[in-house]
Formats: C-alpha cells, sequence, structure tokens
C-alpha cells in the first residue's frame, strides 16, 4: 500500500513538474474574470444574483466547457508521453504490476479532472460574488452543486474514454484529437440520430446529465438512472480494454 | 511450462528455451544460458539477431512465446515483481523525465521500490561521478551525463543482475573508458552479474569475461575469454621478425616442443606455437647463431575474427 501511495506520488509529480501545469488553471482564472467584467457591463437580464452566475457559467454550454478539454489535453499525455521520452522502459522494469501502474496514473488522472472542476466552481463563485454581491435570483446552491456533479462526470467520462485512446494508439496528438473532437461530434451526432431510439444508448446521448434538471431529455423515455448504467458500463468497457491492452503490450 | 529447480545457488540467470515468435516467425529460437554472479557476460549478433528481444524478454517489456526466464530462481513470467526487483537495466538509450531534475528522477524510482533509502541515492550518484549535476534539470544533460544517470537508477535497488543494451552507445572514447571500468568494478566489488550487449566487439572483450554469440535468434557459441588457463603454461602463436628467416627456422626446428614453424622468406617472418617459458630459450638460441631479431609478437585472434568467422561476415552490420 505504501508502495502504491509512491505511485501516486510519482505521477502527481509527473503532471505538476512540468510548467505547463499551470497555464490550465490560469486559463480558467483569466476566462472567469473576463466573463465577470463581461456580465459587469452587460449586466444580462434574467442573472440577478452570485449564485445564477455561478450555476450558469460552470455549464458545459458555457465556460464550463474548459473543463473537460482541458482535462482530455492531460489524459492524452498520461501514457503517450511515457512512450515519447521512452521512459516507458524503466517504468516497467520496477517491482510493481502493469495493473498498479496504470491504476496510478488513471486516479491521478481523475484527481487531476476534480481539481479543474473544484478550481472552476470557486472561479465562478468568486466572479460571481465581485458581480453581484450576493443577492437573488432563480438559482439555488442546490442546482450550482447539480451542475459541478454533471460538469465532473461529463469530463472524467472523456477523460477515461482518451486515457484508453492514448493507451490504444501510443500517439499524444491522436488521442487529444479524438477525445475533442468525440466531446463536439458527439452531440451533433445524438441530434441528427434522435429520431431512432438506439440512440439513448450512445454514450454521447448519455454524457450531460444536467438535462435531467431541465427535463430537455435527449430521446424520450431516458431517465437519470438509465444514463448513469450507461455511462458506467461504458466506463468499465473503457477500463477493461486500458487494463487488458496494457498489460498485454510488448514495449517494443 | 514447469519450472525447474536452479541447483546452482550462483546462477543469477538462467533461460531456458526462450523463444520469441512474432506472426510464426521465430525472433528468438530456443535461447538458453545461464550467468553465474560476479559474471560479466557479452551477447553478440550481427543487427537483428534478436539481441534486444532477448533482453526486452529478460526484464518483462516484452512476452515470450515459449521457455522461461528465471532471476535468481524466480520466474519473469509467473513471479514477475519478485523476479524483477533483483534486475537493473538499460534498454537502449537511458532515458528521463526531461523536464524534472536528476534527482527528481531518481527519486521516482525510489518511490517505486520498497527499502531504497535517501543514502542509497547519495551512495549511487557518487559512485558515477554526478553528484554535482543532480540538480539540473535533465534535458540540460549531455548523453554522458545520462548514461552515468541511467547507470543509477539501474544500481539503485542493489540489484543482483544488470541488463545493459548497448550501454556505450554515443560516448566518446573516454566515456566509454570510464563506463567500462565502472562496470567491471561492480561485478567486482558488488558480485553483480552483468549482461551486456554491444556492437563494439573490442569493448567487449575487454569487458566480459564469456561471450553469447547469437544469430536469427539461435544460440551459435558461447566463449570464455582470457585469463582460464595460467599463462606460463598457456601455448603461444608468435610471429617474429628476423634478419635470415631461413637460418632462424633451422634454429626453431632443432629446439623441442615448437610446433608448427612456418618461414616467409620473403618478409624474413617466421610464425610457430610455443609455451610462454619456452621463449627466453628460444631468443638466447636464436642470438647465439647470430639470427638479428627484430620484433617478437603474439598473434591473437580477436574477437572479431572469430565472430566474422561464426556469423559469416557478410552478414555483419
Amino acid at each position: 500500500m505504501r508502495n502504491f501511495t509512491g505511485l501516486l506520488i510519482n505521477e502527481w509529480l509527473k503532471l505538476s513538474k512540468k510548467k505547463s501545469f499551470f497555464v490550465a488553471y490560469a486559463i480558467l482564472a483569466v476566462v472567469f474574470g473576463i466573463m465577470g467584467y463581461a456580465f459587469y457591463e452587460i449586466q444580462p437580464d434574467g442573472l440577478t444574483s452570485t449564485v445564477d452566475f455561478a450555476t450558469g457559467t460552470i455549464m458545459l454550454q458555457a465556460a464550463g466547457q474548459l473543463v473537460p478539454v482541458l482535462a482530455v489535453l492531460a489524459a492524452a499525455g498520461s501514457v503517450t508521453q511515457e512512450y515519447r521520452y521512452g521512459t516507458i522502459k524503466f517504468l516497467l522494469i520496477r517491482a510493481q504490476s502493469r495493473h498498479k501502474i496504470l491504476a496510478s496514473k488513471y486516479i491521478v488522472m481523475v484527481v487531476y479532472t476534480l481539481t479543474l472542476v473544484l478550481t472552476t466552481a470557486a472561479l465562478a463563485v468568486a466572479a460571481g460574488y465581485i458581480v453581484y454581491g450576493g443577492g437573488s435570483g432563480e438559482s439555488t446552491w442546490t442546482d450550482f452543486l447539480g451542475n459541478i456533479a454533471s460538469l465532473a462526470v461529463y469530463s472524467i467520462v472523456f477523460v477515461t474514454m482518451t486515457f484508453m485512446i492514448g493507451i490504444l494508439t501510443k500517439s499524444n496528438g491522436a488521442s487529444i484529437g479524438i477525445g475533442i473532437f468525440s466531446m463536439m461530434a458527439g452531440s451533433l451526432l445524438v441530434m441528427l440520430l434522435s429520431r431512432y431510439t438506439i440512440t439513448k444508448y450512445l454514450l454521447f446521448a448519455n454524457t450531460d446529465l444536467s438535462v435531467y434538471r431541465s427535463d430537455a431529455v435527449p430521446i424520450e423515455g431516458m431517465t437519470l438512472v438509465f444514463s448513469i448504467v450507461i455511462l458506467l458500463v461504458y466506463m468499465a468497457l473503457f477500463l477493461s480494454v486500458s487494463f487488458a491492452v496494457f498489460k498485454k503490450r510488448d514495449i517494443a | 511450462m514447469t519450472t525447474a529447480k536452479i541447483t546452482n545457488p550462483s546462477i543469477v540467470l538462467q533461460l531456458d528455451g526462450l523463444t520469441k515468435k512474432i506472426g510464426g516467425k521465430a525472433i528468438v529460437d530456443g535461447l538458453s544460458f545461464d550467468i553465474a554472479k560476479g559474471e560479466v557476460v557479452g551477447l553478440l549478433g550481427p543487427n537483428g539477431a534478436g539481441k534486444t528481444t532477448t533482453m526486452r524478454m529478460i526484464v518483462g517489456l516484452i512476452g515470450m512465446t515459449e521457455g522461461d526466464v528465471r532471476i535468481c530462481g524466480q520466474s519473469i513470467r509467473t513471479s514477475f515483481e519478485q523476479a524483477i526487483r533483483h534486475v537493473g537495466g538499460i534498454i537502449e538509450n537511458p532515458e528521463f523525465y526531461p523536464y524534472m531534475s536528476g534527482y527528481d528522477n531518481l527519486k521516482q524510482y525510489q518511490r517505486m521500490t520498497a527499502g531504497v533509502t535517501d543514502a542509497r541515492i547519495a551512495e549511487v550518484t557518487k559512485l558515477v561521478g554526478m553528484q554535482d549535476a543532480l540538480g539540473k534539470k535533465v534535458k540540460a544533460y549531455s548523453l554522458g551525463m545520462r548514461q552515468r544517470l541511467g547507470i543509477a537508477q539501474a544500481l539503485l535497488h542493489e540489484p543482483k543482475l544488470l541488463i545493459l543494451d548497448e550501454p556505450t552507445n554515443g560516448l566518446d572514447p573516454a566515456g566509454i573508458k570510464e563506463m567500462r571500468e565502472y562496470l567491471k568494478q561492480i561485478a567486482e566489488a558488488e558480485g553483480i552479474a552483468i549482461l551486456v550487449s554491444s556492437h563494439l566487439l573490442s569493448e567487449i572483450e575487454l569487458m566480459c569475461s564469456r561471450v553469447i554469440v547469437i544469430q536469427e535468434g539461435k544460440l551459435v557459441t558461447v566463449r570464455s575469454l582470457g585469463e582460464a588457463e595460467s599463462t606460463k603454461q598457456k601455448v603461444l602463436s608468435i610471429s617474429m621478425q628476423v634478419g635470415n628467416a631461413g637460418q632462424a627456422l633451422e634454429v626453431i626446428n632443432r629446439m623441442e616442443g615448437i610446433m608448427a614453424a612456418q618461414s616467409d622468406s620473403f618478409t624474413n617472418k617466421i610464425t610457430f606455437e610455443l609455451q610462454q617459458d619456452q621463449i627466453p630459450g628460444l631468443v638466447a638460441s636464436l642470438a647465439a647463431e647470430g639470427v638479428a631479431i627484430y620484433r617478437i609478437e603474439e598473434v591473437r585472434a580477436t574477437l572479431e575474427e572469430e565472430f566474422m568467422k561464426l556469423t559469416g561476415g557478410n552478414r555483419i552490420a
């Protein structure tokens, strides 16, 4: 167990020792700074409180979209960078099983994603407080928390998928490309195919759980529980493929 | 696959019918050999002979199709973690996280293995002479420095076996010599067994006590290098440059125990085989007969010549 903690620390250091590590957080800070200023200038209708602002901006359709993109950028590199640097050879000749090494990588990616989500939430509240200073509006803290949870789920699903693509392709660029493309094209695809009921089994129809707060269900008959089950099935599939392939692969 | 018991406890590495097939073609084919404690063994073969594949299989980077690799009696196939803990390795170039310092890189590997202390990190960095450069980022390192850091990471967990694939690649002559000295010192002082591959045959000759030659994935020969026989009794092949070859040949033929004397009257060179302790007597006789001696040389088949013979010269890359 002490050993596994060591692996987690290693993975976290591989992320955080990079100069680009803080860039992701800085981008979020800048974006929320700009949004706060814009809202202060424009004073849009219907937004009257800190909670309104925070709940609205962290949605996937707003600044929240940045979080899965930034998380996917990191997830794509987790395994592929080891190949790029050639360090995979040193990494896999230690007295650690490949499963443990991969598990540490995945867990750190999920933790990193959550730090992005929480940073975003904190920035949204801070910017909202500066602009509105509290106030009362339509949204409640429950709405806000619900949106945070949806953002986290959405991001982790795409991180898991990109993580698997990284293992399969060994290419950072390809993983980023496929990860972000499927994020963009996935919802479009669901829209185009929404008249077929089978579409509801597609991953992309279920990634945004926030739809269940607004009753704008993408396809007739879908429920929150249904989506969660579908997501869990896909996650299990992605992780099984990741671990099976990583375990078997020859490092040539 | 049954795991045979190792009878000799000093055997550190044991290959048993190691085979790798890719698409039906055998890259490594039924390779078996042992390496004992403190031995430095060279793995030779033309390009594509399967050296790197063999080494990658030994450290578990590549799965084996058949056979087994046992390190200190533990199978790399069935008990990977127990087996690999005795192995340190550099497979091809030593690669590190370039954005981290040398120290941070070593810390990474410390955290992966139980029982590696900070004192051990200091010890190995001192051994490879890297203590002053350890705080610098690896991207600022020269190839020689990366090689040394590579040796440091390989020794960190006090392995019983070192697997080194082309450890002198990209080093300058001074670096190569230094590396050779380290490796010999490590093998002698700490009793570590070393399996090393290199395309520099003269290097292998200077470093190793034994060489294993493979070709097309199969074992061609195992050969001990030097030292084994006592030098006094050893039969040497000698070439001598004299003033008059015909006269010298007569003297030599009169002496006992000198074999296969040949002379070349054009170049005045004679070659023959004798035991080392016969040489002073021969020189005295020749001098007494008034034969001028210009040069006495030992004729040795170099590893390279032997290697060419074994593998068919044209296949060497």
